[in-house]
């Protein structure tokens, strides 16, 4: 047991993945390994559950009202459960330029490519609509830079991952980002009551984030933030004079970093730390995620807390 | 304004070094340069945190790298700045910081004999003893690795004990503690001469001082190196500090025998020989006995001496030695002065048996008084009895003088070094070869008479005989008196006037015939004024003759007659008339003999001069000497002398190395054991001292610290001048490695691994 657990956790490293070429795959094996190390799985489908009484106010339906209760006490209640219908996930990729940094894998002497931060967000999301179509979920992709390349409509359909995964693989990194302006468009967009996990560096303005994440809180959607970063972003190691060349046209600088480097990571810090408490204004998840991790850690983190929150 | 020109009134050890610093304070901003281009390429996908902190911080960042860039510079610029060891020239508040002094210290020890002078009371310590321990004292308040000391003896001959100048103080006690009490004499002008060199050759050391230890004594301060003293002094003043430390006491009292000698040139076995000792009480001091010894045995004649403060000549009559060759005689004072070599003095004394004379004849005649050189072989060795009534027949004499009479055509055959003089009576021309014979005879000692003759070709002695100085001048014109006048010329002789030594004999003395003498003919000779040649007697001018009083003074167109001039260590004599009767009429007067002898006492040098030597000499074995194998040598403590063979072709065969000890060595010759006497040098014996205003006067009245016996106070103070600052700069160079190594650390600057 333990030999087949560790044979599938190897494939939950970065390093490895990157030498796997094929993302379905790749979704396959995180799942895989993610959930032979778990006793049970967060979701449980579709089912019929009470979940609690409330009072009744002015314009609520009164087919929910619990006439048993109202005959014994006299008092006008209204039963409540939790939701009948299937789990709607729409996954949100930055498939901007910025993400597609990445250096892990790229130093250790591998043949493969260097695992960047797009492959890390595709590899999530893949695992993600994975596991909710094994459980009936449908599944949802928009896939965006500076406009929203591609969306896909929330499917439970089997075929849909395959289409979702050859999606991912295909869409082209060149222009930069818009995060609030395609949020916006998603939320235009959705009719149901998502849960929509959103996968990018959100190297953008912050205040176009702030405004299409309220824009979808207002139609009631759950979201999930998750923001990745390469290891070098988030440690900057660099020694030497460096010349940084900045993706989506973001200008130039030569410098020595190691004087730079405690203040880019306090800019770094006061942006995540805006970006967390933005977040959290609005009930929206975060998480940060370094793409030189394993993703087990960060997805059974992400589903310990979902599972916590759906309680 | 003042201040900061002290302050940066800076000298180096090393010059080199501080010009490094230039270059290596730019390698910082070098590499930075360098840096700046070599950069690598980063694709970047957080710019805007990166361009937002830099935004920032521009300013923060720019002031931290060219702080540390500064920083950087600096270090590697006071690290060679504290390399080349920079000095503070003058007194300053900056130059008192610097813990470690720099400068050269170059110690003048006078180690000469009277140095061993017991200062204080008999058997007290010496004034070299104190020398050494002020030395010691001196070296003490030196830094180590920071000033450097070098060491000079005074004593003769003056020698740098410790040269090149030494930063190891261990290494200078040492040399201190190695320095013997010599029984030499002064040689402060010498001493002075090495100090300079080593100033001359230390020059970039920081500040100098040349300190003198010396007694004071009038012996080292007013001698003939006086004006080489002053010169010396003067020179030095301008490049060092000069201390002198006078460990001379007011009243210091010593007796010496000054010198003792025969009271004439010649001593013989066949003579009862005078002797005298000079002896002298420098300062104060009781009187003494006088105890004379002959080869170690005591003569009689002694006594007691009352000593006046001058030089006082004791006479010890009628010595006779019974066997030729060398003698030691001594003069002894028994005193209770506190130096007491000097009470004694040796003297080792040639004793001739027999001298042998070899006389050239340049006419050789039919009968006994026909040659040239038959009178003088009559006057030098008079007959005691004549041989029956042949006259030619050769006559006995009991004469010291055994002459050998040969024609100018055996001159090649004779070994000259037989003989202790050559006389050449007449003969007419000589060769070359035979001038150089004659030459090398005469510089080793050997005594030549010239006398003319009929013979003699003027331009053969011009030109063979001048230029090896044989002659004291060019003959120029034969003079003779008026023909079929009966009057000749006159010797210019005033037996009450003032004469030459070698006519000392005849002063006062009336009837000696000097007077009236005839010299018909005489060669003429020219002597430059600058000439160093004797005229011994002159001829009186026809007018002198003439007139009825007699000049009292000698003038200057006046001829001479006879002359003696010094070639080497030998004398020549040139009688310009014959040394017959053929020009002359003074062969006929009674004053001859005397005058011959006289004269040939004259011409022969001290043949036991280079057997008399005084502490410090070497000494130089003459080739003449007979020898049957290598000469070696012993010294008074029968310790081996070394002996070095000299080059052929010089006058001396061997040469030892100073001889430091006073007493007698033994000589073996391989045929003979001679004694070689070596004395102090009687000047060391006056331990009178002078003061300080003399002392400086006889430094040319330079600037100069006059100090007693000891340390003053001021010279244990640290001196603030000449500090080095090579350390306190290294500190701050470590503390700025320091600071750059925290501020890289708090700027980021630092190479994480």
């Amino acid at each position: 047991m333990s030999e087949v657990q560790t044979d599938y956790r190897k494939y939950l490293d970065p390093r490895t993945l990157a030498r796997i070429s094929s993302l379905d795959l790749r979704a396959r094996l995180i799942v895989e390994g993610l959930m032979t190390g778990m006793h049970r799985s967060p979701y449980q489908g579709a089912s019929v559950e009470f979940a609690q009484h409330r009072p009744y106010v002015a314009g609520d339906d009164i087919r929910h009202v619990d006439w048993k209760v109202l005959g014994k006490t006299d008092r006008v209640y209204l039963k409540q459960y939790i939701e009948e219908t299937n789990l709607h996930l729409i996954c949100v990729v930055d498939a901007s330029e910025s993400m597609g940094y990445g250096t892990v894998g790229s130093s250790d002497g591998g043949s493969g490519a260097a695992w960047t931060k797009y492959d890390h967000a595709t590899a999530i999301a893949a695992s993600l609509s994975y596991m909710a179509i094994q459980q009936q979920d449908s599944v949802g992709l928009a896939v965006f830079d500076r406009e929203m390349k591609k969306y896909l409509k929330p499917s439970n359909s089997p075929a849909q991952w395959k289409t979702i995964t050859h999606e991912l693989t295909l869409v082209p990194r060149l222009a930069k980002t818009g995060t609030g302006h395609v949020l916006d468009q998603l939320a235009e967009k959705l009719t149901h009551r998502s849960l929509i996990v959103i996968l990018s560096d959100f190297f953008d303005d912050l205040a176009g984030i702030q405004q299409g994440l309220r824009h979808l809180r207002y139609k009631k959607h759950e979201m999930m933030v998750f923001q990745v970063l390469d290891p070098m972003e988030i440690e900057f190691p660099f020694e030497d004079v460096t010349l940084f060349k900045g993706l989506e046209q973001s200008g130039e600088l030569l410098t020595e970093p190691r004087a730079l480097r405690e203040g880019y990571l306090e800019q770094l810090r006061q942006f995540t730390d805006e970006l967390k408490k933005m977040c959290r204004g609005m009930h929206v998840d975060f998480t940060r995620m370094n793409s030189g991790e394993a993703l087990d850690v960060s997805l059974s983190n992400f589903l310990a807390a979902r599972s916590a929150s759906m309680k | 304004m003042t201040q900061f020109a002290i302050i940066l009134a800076f000298a180096f050890v090393t010059p080199a070094f501080f010009v490094a610093g230039f270059l290596l304070a730019s390698i910082p901003i070098i590499i930075h340069i360098l840096n700046r281009r070599r950069y690598k390429t980063v694709q970047w996908a957080a710019m805007e945190f990166l361009l937002r902190a830099m935004k920032k911080n521009r300013r923060r960042l720019k002031f931290e790298q060219w702080l540390l860039l500064a920083t950087r510079c600096a270090v590697l610029f006071l690290v060679a700045t504290a390399l080349a060891r920079p000095l503070a020239c003058r007194q300053s508040t900056l130059a008192s910081i610097a813990g470690a002094r720099s400068g050269l210290h170059v110690i003048v020890i006078d180690n000469s004999y009277s140095m061993a002078y017991q200062a204080d009371r008999p058997d007290a310590a010496t004034h070299f003893e104190r020398a050494k321990q002020l030395a010691k004292e001196l070296i003490g308040t030196f830094q180590a690795g920071g000033e450097a000391v070098a060491i000079v003896t005074a004593s003769r001959p003056a020698s740098a004990v410790l040269s090149p100048a030494t930063y190891d103080m261990t290494a200078a006690l040492g040399a201190v503690d190695r320095i013997e009490q010599s029984y030499g004499g002064t040689d402060l002008a010498g001493a002075l001469r090495a100090a300079k060199e080593i100033i001359d050759h230390e020059k970039t050391l920081g500040e100098r001082h040349l300190y003198l230890i010396t007694d004071g004594t009038r012996s080292a301060w007013d001698n003939t190196d006086a004006a080489a003293l002053k010169q010396l002094a003067v020179d030095l003043s301008q490049k060092v500090v000069i201390t002198h430390f006078n460990l001379g006491k007011p009243n210091q009292w010593n007796e010496a025998a000054l010198a003792v000698k025969p009271a004439g040139n010649l001593v013989s076995t066949r003579l009862n020989n005078d002797l005298s000792a000079t002896v002298q009480s420098f300062g104060q001091g009781p009187d003494a006995l006088l105890q004379w010894k002959l080869d170690g045995a005591t003569l009689p004649g002694g006594g007691q001496v009352r000593f006046s403060g001058e030089p006082m000549t004791l006479t010890q009559a009628g010595a006779s030695f019974k066997t030729g060759g060398a003698h030691v005689i001594s003069a002894e004072l028994i005193g209770q002065d506190r130096l007491k070599i000097d009470n004694t003095r040796w003297r080792v004394l040639d004793v001739a048996a027999e001298m042998k004379v070899l006389i050239v004849e340049g006419e050789r005649g039919i009968n006994r008084l026909g040659g040239s050189g038959a009178f003088l072989d009559l006057a030098l060795a008079p007959p005691t009895e004549t041989s029956g009534d042949n006259p030619n027949a050769a006559a006995k004499s009991d004469s010291y003088v055994a002459p050998e009479v040969v024609s100018d055509l055996e001159l090649g055959n004779k070994v000259l070094n037989d003989y202790r003089c050559v006389i050449l009576a007449g003969v007419g021309q000589l060769t070359a070869a035979q001038a150089d014979q004659l030459a090398l005879f005469v510089k080793q000692g050997g005594g030549l008479i010239i006398f003319m003759g009929e013979p003699v070709i003027a331009d053969n002695y011009n030109q063979v005989l001048l230029p090896r100085g044989l002659m004291p001048g060019p003959l120029t014109k034969r003079v003779s008196a008026a023909g079929g006048d009966q009057n000749g010329f006159l010797f210019d002789f005033k037996p009450h006037a003032s004469l030459h030594p070698l006519l000392s004999l005849f002063a006062g003395e009336e009837k000696t015939g000097l007077d009236t003498a005839q010299v018909f003919t005489y060669w003429q000779m020219d002597l430059k004024p600058d000439a160093k040649v004797e005229r011994v007697l002159d001829y009186l001018t026809p007018s002198d003759a003439a007139a009825t009083t007699r000049p009292a003074g000698r003038g200057e167109a006046r001829d001479p007659a006879i002359t003696l001039h010094t070639l080497g260590q030998g004398h020549v004599i040139t009688v310009t008339t014959t040394a017959n009767a053929e020009w002359t009429t003074f062969p006929a007067k009674p004053s001859y003999v005397a005058l011959m002898h006289e004269l040939l006492a004259g011409s022969i040098g001290a043949g036991d001069r280079w057997m008399n030597l005084s502490a410090g000499d070497s000494l130089q074995v003459p080739r003449n000497l007979k020898l049957s194998a290598a000469p070696t040598m012993v010294d008074p403590t029968e310790k081996e002398v070394v002996l070095e063979p000299l080059p052929a072709g010089g006058p001396m065969a061997y040469r030892s190395g100073p001889l430091n000890r006073p007493g007698i060595y033994k000589l073996s010759t391989g045929v003979a054991t001679l004694p070689i006497a070596v004395n102090v040098p009687p000047d060391e014996a006056d331990v009178r001292t002078i003061d300080n205003g003399a002392i400086k006067k006889a430094l040319g009245d330079v600037d100069v610290n006059l100090e007693g016996d000891s340390l003053p106070p001021a010279a244990l103070v640290v001196n603030k001048a000449g500090n080095d600052f090579g350390w306190p700069i290294m500190l701050a160079a470590a503390l700025l490695v320091a600071s750059e190594c925290f501020m890289a650390m708090r700027f980021g600057h630092y190479r994480r691994t």
